[in-house]
């Protein structure tokens, strides 16, 4: 994975994913959870968004499966919608492409490149109750 | 955008084409320079008649305004770039034509370029394989930590979203990847014009799945031209008048979560109603339809959204034995567009339109070329324009309410 280097726009972010956190945008508003890179509301335009730490479950909306030229195992990313709402352009892990379903549940990793910030992924879920 | 009669109606009276495809050592400027040089003699004007210029550049992004000097353009009534990409060109001739219909220019070149192939070993497609990684800060370089680089795999996600919802599949798309090949055959500016058939689509090599190699755009270098005059000024030029009888855009603006339409709707089922209405015209009435076609999948999608056939249908209805290809029912892509014959953005639809109107498609001519409908797609699915073409003035969209 390419190593990415923190901006002033994503410093917050990353800072969380440092953390462990997955943050997104809440709507001081109307309370509605946006994508992280959202700069004022869907719903209400408002433009107080604090940042607030997801869940980190989410269902894969969309996803694509990129052949790897040198031979190695493809990238499988896609979109992921979070419960509370917002979609992620995501890339995901321990999964084989045919086992690839639309609503699979999956769930927050974060892996570190050399290099660079910590960068959420997602895998399946853990079978878990409820 | 409509509802225009009399003398100052807007008309595509010029097209220029340049060399296009693996052509080298040359700039987006200069493609655009050849380019609008070549509308204007096939106008039959002086490059002094011009006094609008509309430029929209590609990906390898050199060219400016700058081309008004370069060509010693002078006293130009209007002059600007153009962005929004797939759906520049239709929207330039949107603007051109409501300059020209106000008195605000007389006659406007519309013009595209784009050189992003390089020299043989130096890679194909450079300039697009590499726009992703040039954004690697901000929101972006989280799409490049997924794998998300460049529109292939964008794309990718709208198709597979349209697959989990409607059941569309690989074959489906396949079928107007071969119908469009099936055209390009009859046109000589074609990149490629061997048959392929639905065997030869589904053992072509993935790129991103569920898009093969055949389900994707070319790439071309070279610049597209067209000139947009009044109905009184064309009447007297070299070629048939194209009459501009409606046009509107739309920008979805998809939000990012559960409310998006991304992959399901796009701003087709937007504009393209929008267009006919301001036409005065139905799409039963359309000849000839040329849409935009990064990807087998945005035709699929367009066909839908403009109606000619039922939300959730394109795959079915593409599939459908007589429907698409030369012998089809429907006349689409009659040039191969831009998966078989040239990838100039939204020029490469509205060019094959301007032929098939004028009626100088040669062995691709389509008997009934009345009225064309013209779709340019931009973004990923983000930017939607609409243009109705036809080869007479329709009087009686003068009662029609120009939107
Ligand atoms: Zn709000």
């Amino acid at each position: 994975m390419t190593p990415l280097q923190a901006s002033p726009v994503t410093a917050e972010f990353f800072a969380g994913t440092a953390r462990g956190e997955l943050l997104v945008r809440r709507c001081a508003d109307c309370g509605r959870h946006l994508a992280p890179r959202c700069v004022s509301c869907e719903v209400c335009g408002g433009t107080d968004l604090a940042w607030t730490a997801a869940s980190g479950a989410g269902r894969v909306v969309s996803w694509t499966v990129l052949p790897d030229r040198a031979g190695g195992p493809p990238v499988v990313a896609g979109i992921v919608e979070l419960a509370e709402g917002p979609w992620l352009n995501v890339r995901f892990v321990d999964v084989v492409p045919e086992a690839m379903t639309g609503g699979l549940a999956v769930e927050v990793r974060f892996v570190r490149p050399e290099g660079g910030e910590a960068v959420p992924v997602f895998a399946p879920a853990e079978q878990t109750l409820g | 955008m409509g509802g225009f009669a009399g003398a100052r109606a807007p008309v595509i009276a010029g097209l220029g084409i340049t060399e296009l495809g693996n052509v080298y050592g040359r700039t987006s400027a200069d493609f655009a320079a050849d380019a609008v040089r070549r509308a204007v003699a096939d106008a039959g004007l002086a490059l002094g008649d011009v006094d609008g210029l509309l430029t929209n550049t590609g990906l390898a992004a050199d060219l400016t305004l700058g081309l008004a000097r370069d060509m010693g353009l002078r006293d130009l009534r209007l002059l600007s770039e153009v962005q929004a990409f797939g759906s520049s060109a239709g929207a330039m001739v949107q603007y051109a034509s409501m300059a020209v219909a106000s008195g605000m220019a007389d006659v406007v070149a519309c013009v595209f370029a784009d050189a992003p192939l390089r020299e043989p070993g130096a890679g194909s497609a450079g300039a697009y394989a590499g726009t992703g990684r040039r954004l690697t800060q901000g929101w972006r370089a989280l799409d490049v930590a997924a794998g998300l680089l460049g529109a292939n795999p964008l794309y990718a996600l709208a198709a597979r979203r349209h697959m989990l919802a409607y059941g569309t599949t690989s074959e489906q798309l396949g079928a107007i990847a071969v119908a469009q090949r099936a055209w390009a055959a009859g046109n000589p500016r074609a990149r490629f014009r061997e048959p392929i058939t639905l065997a030869d689509h589904q053992a072509s090599r993935m790129i991103a799945d569920p898009y093969r190699l055949l389900d994707c755009c070319l790439v071309s270098n070279g610049g597209v031209a067209v000139l947009v005059t009044s109905a009184d000024r064309a009447a007297d030029l070299a070629q048939p008048p194209v009459h501009v009888l409606g046009g509107a855009q739309a920008h979805p603006g998809y939000p990012a979560s559960s409310d998006s339409t991304f992959g399901l709707v796009s701003g087709a089922s937007q504009a393209g109603p929008a267009a006919l209405k301001a036409a005065g015209v139905t799409l039963g009435d359309i000849d000839v339809v040329e849409l935009y076609d990064c990807y087998t999948f945005t035709v699929l999608l367009t066909l839908e959204d403009y109606g000619f056939c039922a939300k959730g249908e394109g795959g079915p209805f593409a599939a459908t034995p007589g429907v698409l290809g030369p012998d089809g029912s429907l006349k689409l892509n009659t040039g191969g567009g831009q998966l078989s014959s040239y990838y100039m953005w939204g020029m490469t639809p509205l060019s094959e339109a301007v032929i098939q109107v004028r009626g100088q498609g040669g062995e691709r001519q389509c008997e009934r070329h009345e009225l064309a409908l013209v779709s340019g797609n931009g973004g990923i699915l983000d930017h939607h324009s609409t243009l109705v073409l036809g080869a007479s003035p329709r009087e009686r969209s003068i009662t029609g309410s120009g939107s």
